[in-house]
């Protein structure tokens, strides 16, 4: 009876601290009480943040995307561009950067140093070579966020300084971010703004002055609309073999001459002429086709080679159909914004209520 | 086999008091690998690399999207790829039967057979017992790890020579650094293993029908994966050691990022923590 209690014990004991330690791997990490910094005014943190140096160092980045950009069969969505599981970011802080994309068990990773730049995408087994001076990946700003996600610094940096003078900028505090001491630094709209963002918070790191976390909300929400963060940071100097890349035996090799941008092939026709409306808050980007919508879906459906799907069940489907001064169209809500695609072939979207896009339509007649 | 089962007392009953470990795993170990069904099981997971390679080089060769499971576009002639990838295929289901039906025996079926009576009156400890066993568990499960890799590195090299070893970053790897991240890769899914296994010890020590702890195995297994697919639950995931399986792939990447990795292997170590104390209570307190 006594061993048999002491059997008891044990294996209590033992399955007890198996279901601790799940539950402690279960905890998240990085979650701590926020850390005592230094008080710091928002336009210095602001400002320092626009002048620091990328230093050398590596991360990982987590793309939480809740937009709610409904998905649109065929066609590359906005919503599924950040839909990846993670990315890993490399720089030796001066030329050399990596960055790898992770979609399930693929991998899309973008090297580049003072000389080349490549980029791999894993699935199809293909390389793309670019020399400098050519077209420039992390810069080159295709209105597309994933390249934005390629240097999140750039972006995160583009965008403090581009919402300065339409937002109250304060700083709330601090936070610990990929266990990194950060300030949080706030960015409110201006009641003269008119937007469906409610404020964008970026976490600071205290001492390298880098952007750690970015979060979007909207109003009516507290579930941030966009929050894209590192989960993990290690600042120092990083090996050089990292940024030199030799294509595999058997791949692919496309290479591109630096005189000659080329225009990415999916790009859509309705890349075209674009102009922005307004500034801050409520700018809206106006696109104009030059072509209706119908002679789209027919160019886009002859050059996959394919039936393309009817656009305007596909628009009856996703949004709603609206009509004004403008002609027809149909609007389509995401969770930050909307988009006014007419029946002539003209989009515009923000981050705004409705009725900014069909005033920014009206004006750029 | 009925030799074996006799043969295995008798060295034990001829020792002093306590007969000698290393003696006990040997003798395990022989008793184990002599039954035909663990090496039909080993010879035919040896065919699983070879046919999957095959069918990922002649879905290369014909022009078309591939259409298949992860990693499948790149393990045509790479045989890194090939290996890590047929585990990752193998590790969902296959993996985890085999060492369930191995759990099953060592326990179950030596009480089913009533051979674990003699074997439990031996001057041999109880726990003790318990850890020959999960040893003989234990080989198994990274004998079946290794033959699927070395087979499918084999199949690679077979295939289109040393060349064709790259990650899924698109660094080119010597014979060297991918015989260690392949290592990596059998170290990891072994540790996996003996985690379903030593659950699948407890339960082989609760019930005299070997039947009784596949069929475990195999519910909690889709269980898992079904919870796993429930995105409502998601505080439970991080309890669930099939959310660690799909950080294989993990292993392909260069630099490799071990967060993922290493979380796993210790979610392992808590399930082997419960699962052997649950059937170390239960030996203990078994009549003999």
């Amino acid at each position: 009876m006594h061993s048999r209690k002491k059997a008891l014990l044990a294996a209590t004991a033992g399955t007890a601290a198996g279901v601790v330690g799940l539950g402690l791997i279960a905890m998240p990490a990085g979650a701590g009480s926020a850390p005592r910094l230094p008080d710091i005014s928002a336009e210095k943190l602001t400002e320092s943040v626009l002048t620091a140096d990328t230093p050398a160092m590596a991360g990982t980045i987590s793309v939480d995307n809740n937009l709610g950009l409904p998905a649109i069969p065929g066609a590359a969505g906005g919503g599924d561009l950040l839909n990846i599981d993670s990315a890993r970011v490399h720089t030796d802080g001066k030329d050399g950067k990596r960055v790898s994309i992770e979609k399930g068990s693929d991998e899309q990773t973008v090297i580049s140093n003072a000389r080349t730049t490549w980029i791999w995408d894993s699935e199809k087994r293909e390389a793309t070579k670019i020399p400098a001076g050519g077209r420039d990946v992390h810069r080159q700003a295709p209105a597309h966020a994933q390249r934005q996600l390629d240097d999140p610094t750039a972006a995160a940096r583009q965008l403090v300084e581009k919402m300065h003078e339409s937002s109250t900028v304060r700083v709330d505090g601090t936070a610990r971010v990929a266990d990194r001491p950060a300030y949080e630094l706030v960015l409110t709209p201006k009641p003269t703004e008119r937007t469906l963002l409610r404020e964008v918070r970026v976490a600071v790191d205290s001492e390298t002055r880098l952007p750690l976390r970015f979060t979007a909300l909207t109003n009516g929400t507290s579930e941030p609309a966009l929050r894209i963060e590192f989960t993990e940071v290690s600042v120092g100097a990083q090996p050089a073999e990292l940024f030199r890349f030799t294509p595999p035996e058997g791949a692919k090799v496309n290479e591109e001459r630096a005189e000659a941008p080329k225009r990415p092939k999916h790009a859509k026709p309705a890349d075209r002429d674009l102009t922005v409306v307004g500034d801050g808050w409520d700018s809206v980007v106006v696109a104009r086709s030059g072509q209706g919508i119908d002679e789209i879906a027919k160019a886009a459906g002859a050059g996959n080679g394919r039936q393309g799907t009817d656009p305007r069940a596909m628009l009856d489907r996703l949004g709603k159909k609206v009509s004004g001064p403008f002609g027809t169209g149909w609007v389509v809500s995401a969770n930050v914004g909307n988009v006014l695609i007419t029946e002539d072939g003209r989009l515009a979207a923000g981050a705004v209520p409705e009725q900014v896009l069909t005033e920014a339509l009206g004006k750029t007649k | 086999m009925t030799a074996t089962t006799a043969e295995t007392p008798t060295p034990v009953a001829s020792a002093a008091r306590r007969a000698p470990l290393i003696r006990l795993l040997r003798a395990e170990l022989r008793w184990v690998f002599r039954r035909p069904r663990t090496l039909v099981v080993l010879g035919l997971l040896a065919l699983i690399p070879i046919s999957v390679g095959i069918s990922a080089a002649i879905a290369d060769s014909s022009a078309g999207a591939a259409e298949g499971p992860p990693l499948f576009s790149m393990m045509a002639g790479n045989g890194l790829a090939l290996s890590v990838g047929t585990l990752a295929i193998t590790i969902m289901l296959l993996l985890p039967l085999v060492t369930a039906m191995s759990s099953a025996d060592a326990i179950a079926g030596e009480s089913a057979h009533g051979t674990l009576r003699g074997l439990l009156v031996a001057p041999v400890g109880r726990i003790r017992l318990l850890g020959v066993k999960a040893f003989g568990v234990a080989c198994v499960a990274l004998c079946a790890v290794l033959v699927i890799a070395v087979t499918g590195f084999l199949t690679g090299l077979v295939m289109s020579g040393p060349d064709g070893l790259f990650t899924i970053s698109g660094t080119t790897l010597s014979i060297g650094a991918a015989l260690g991240k392949l290592a990596v890769a059998v170290g990891w899914v072994a540790v996996q293993l003996w985690a379903v296994g030593a659950v699948a010890l407890a339960i082989s020590a609760y019930t005299e029908h070997p039947m009784l702890v596949v069929v475990g195995v195999l519910a909690g297994d889709i269980l898992f994966a079904v919870l796993g697919g429930l995105s409502a639950l998601s505080w439970l995931h991080p309890f669930l050691i099939t959310e660690s399986w799909s950080a294989l792939p993990d292993v392909l990447r260069d630099p490799m990022p071990t967060e993922a990795l290493t979380e796993g292997t210790l979610r392992a170590a808590c399930y082997i923590i419960i699962g052997l104390s649950l059937a170390g209570a239960r030996m203990l307190t078994k009549d003999g």
